[in-house]
């Protein structure tokens, strides 16, 4: 039987890994996705809203830095419609207190505060996020620019940018995506997951990714 | 063998319909037989079988109808027949009582128009294009043919065209009332225990409305006034309630807000009750937030952030950078299939957007700077080679562009813009854009 090339996976993606990784925020914790710019974070982050809002679950999604890109959410294959989107307008403490309110609110299967490199943000916000959300079957993601020590995450994945991919030779024609790491810094044995779960194939913790634009 | 009445009042245009005809007609019908079946727009069943006895034979019984809906100010038609189709069309073919003698209704419905079916706007369109009229057409058709052509509901018409309605009656019940009344014999002068028989009260209705399945959407009260005079007030919730302490917690601040001025004697309750919609439609789909929680953290939200910074995206129907609106959120239970979901951008999509779902999630996201930086470009050989601005700085080592998009340059606002996708020298992606007077940093590639 002929495979159609559409099914090949391009080069660097592995499917099995990023399924599990992207099922392995546990509910009721706080976990953090982690990267400065252009790392693929955001790309992630979009790819977990996408799996929620596909399997029928509500995402509120908190934007500190009003940076959300509606257009590459639908394409990513977000539901519109099941994203409670609020902006906050760069304001730091807004951002925290919309997501802390969020995260006591059942119903929403994911919470996303996206605060980029927005902060300083105190540890004890961390706190009381992981209070607010610990009783729930929510899961929560800060994304930022860099992880915050004392945080009491059970997740954290950070992302590393390797290069961008162009199409077109000399001269260049297209932005064709980017190739990124990702990588779990850190796997609370506590949490609901099993760990063994958050393994990537070649089971060194680490998935290169290849986002496409 | 079954015999039913059917009382119809003159059809009035539904803006002018009272609401009060209808119910008079009921309490016509419920003095003269127990099984009374409520079909609307004017219209009532009732069993007549069984009521010799009571009112005399058939034209008493019907004679009887009629007097007492025109005792009631009502001019009703009167038709008794073995069906509910056979005893409509008695009271709509003319006098004011009609009766149609026991095994005759096939006869009587023959010359009847189809029109008395009810009948679907389709199932009515196909009837009509075989060139049928009257009933009696429709029974004159083979069984089998019109099973072959119309299923089991050409059968089911066909049968009912016959007067054979196997349906039994569907009795009126009257609907439950929401409503809870304590008196005292001696007068309450405080507002406290004023509060507190308001609580007592309210808990009973919100476990009378759960246990019909029901929520209220408004409360009223009445408070009777030693003086003979009555203190009402009413209270609308945001939402739909059932949770009796907290409705209490509603009445009492609403109490103290604009409390009773007397001693109080009595007091009434009552609730408006409401349907509401299960928060998790099957055990399959996923839970919602619950409306009365979402309600009230949505207008905390909104006292944070300002109403026009919270809501559903929804992308509009324009080539324009960033055409992105705000919508009402409204979670819903499943997803959306796919193809329903938020339209296609303009711009570069994904090389196999709907064809292979294994990459349909792997999109390299765009971060909007809102509003887009003022950046300052330096040009070489028109291609950018150095960007400045308050948010990134650096040299250019990569870029390709620039991608034209314009729009209403028909209409008063034209805008234009230049964009392009460049590499800085310490590995950030991003887009920039020159909108033919200034450029500006657009967005990070994230």
């Amino acid at each position: 039987m002929a495979i159609p090339i559409e099914s090949s996976p391009p080069p660097g993606w592995e499917r099995e890994g990023i399924d599990d990784l992207l099922g392995s925020f546990p509910p009721g914790r706080l976990s953090e996705i982690v990267g400065p710019r252009s790392s693929g974070a955001s790309s992630l982050l979009l790819a977990l809203v996408a799996r929620v809002t596909g399997s029928g679950g509500q995402v509120a999604f908190v934007d500190g830095m009003d940076a959300l890109d509606p257009a590459s959410a639908a394409v990513a294959g977000v539901d519109l419609s099941a994203l409670l989107w609020v902006k906050c307008g760069a304001r730091l403490r807004p951002a925290l207190s919309a997501a802390d309110l969020l995260a006591r609110c059942p119903g929403f299967a994911l919470v996303v505060l996206d605060l980029d490199e927005l902060g300083p943000v105190p540890a004890s916000a961390h706190i009381r996020l992981q209070r607010a959300v610990e009783s729930s079957d929510t899961i929560l993601i800060v994304r930022s620019a860099r992880h915050r020590e004392g945080s009491p995450a059970a997740l954290v994945v950070g992302a590393r940018r390797v290069a961008p991919r162009w199409t077109g030779l000399r001269p260049l024609t297209r932005l064709a995506g980017m190739r990124s790491e990702l990588s779990i810094l850190r796997s609370r044995p506590s949490h609901a997951v099993s760990p063994a779960r958050a393994v990537s194939p070649r089971g060194e913790g680490r998935w290169t990714l290849d986002w496409i634009l | 063998m079954t015999r039913i009445a059917c009382l119809t009042a003159p059809i009035t245009r539904p803006e002018k319909a009272e609401p009060s005809s209808s119910t008079e007609l009921l309490q016509v019908a419920l003095a003269h037989s127990p099984r009374v079946e409520d079909a609307g727009a004017g219209r009532i069943y009732l069993d007549a079988t069984g009521l010799t006895g009571l009112f005399g034979d058939e034209p008493c019984l019907a004679a009887r109808l009629s007097e007492a809906a025109t005792s009631a100010g009502l001019s009703v038609r009167v038709g008794i027949a073995d069906s509910r189709i056979g005893a409509l069309a008695a009271a709509r073919s003319g006098p004011a009582v009609v009766i149609i003698a026991p095994g005759g209704d096939a006869v009587f419905l023959a010359a009847a128009p189809l029109s008395l079916l009810e009948l679907s706007e389709e199932m009515a369109a196909r009837l009509s294009r075989w060139g049928l009229r009257t009933l009696g057409e429709l029974t004159a058709l083979p069984t089998a043919g019109v099973f072959e052509r119309l299923g089991a509901e050409g059968v089911r018409l066909q049968r009912l065209a016959r007067g054979d309605d196997p349906r039994p009656l569907v009795s009126w019940r009257p609907g439950p009332r929401f409503e809870e009344s304590v008196e005292w014999d001696w007068g309450l002068e405080t507002l406290d225990p004023v509060v507190e028989r308001m609580r007592e009260l309210a808990a009973g209705l919100c476990a009378r409305l759960a246990s019909h399945g029901l929520a209220a959407d408004g409360f009223a009260w009445t408070c009777r006034l030693g003086d003979g005079r009555a203190h009402e007030g009413a209270l609308t919730p945001a939402v739909p309630m059932t949770d009796g302490a907290a409705v209490g917690g509603l009445l009492r601040l609403a109490l103290e807000a604009r409390p009773p001025r007397g001693v109080v004697e009595g007091l009434t309750l009552r609730a408006r009750p409401v349907r509401l919609a299960p928060a998790q439609e099957s055990l399959t789909d996923r839970s919602r937030p619950s409306p009365r929680l979402l309600e009230a953290t949505l207008n905390r939200l909104v006292a944070l952030v300002g109403a026009d910074g919270i809501g559903a995206p929804a992308l509009l129907d324009s080539h324009r950078p960033d055409a992105v609106a705000l919508g009402e959120y409204l979670p819903h239970s499943g997803p959306l299939p796919r193809r329903e979901r938020g339209r296609t951008p303009r711009g570069p999509q994904p090389r196999h957007p709907q064809t292979n779902p294994m990459i349909d999630s792997l999109v390299l996201a765009l971060r909007r700077l809102r509003p887009p930086a003022p950046a300052a470009v330096t040009l070489a050989s028109g291609r950018p080679v150095a960007l400045r601005s308050a948010r990134l700085t650096g040299r250019i080592v990569a870029g390709v562009g620039p991608w034209r998009s314009s729009g209403q340059w028909w209409g008063g606002q034209p805008w234009l813009q230049d964009e392009w996708d460049v590499e800085l020298a310490d590995g950030t992606l991003c887009r920039i854009a020159h909108d033919g007077s200034a450029w500006h940093l657009a967005g990070i590639y994230d």
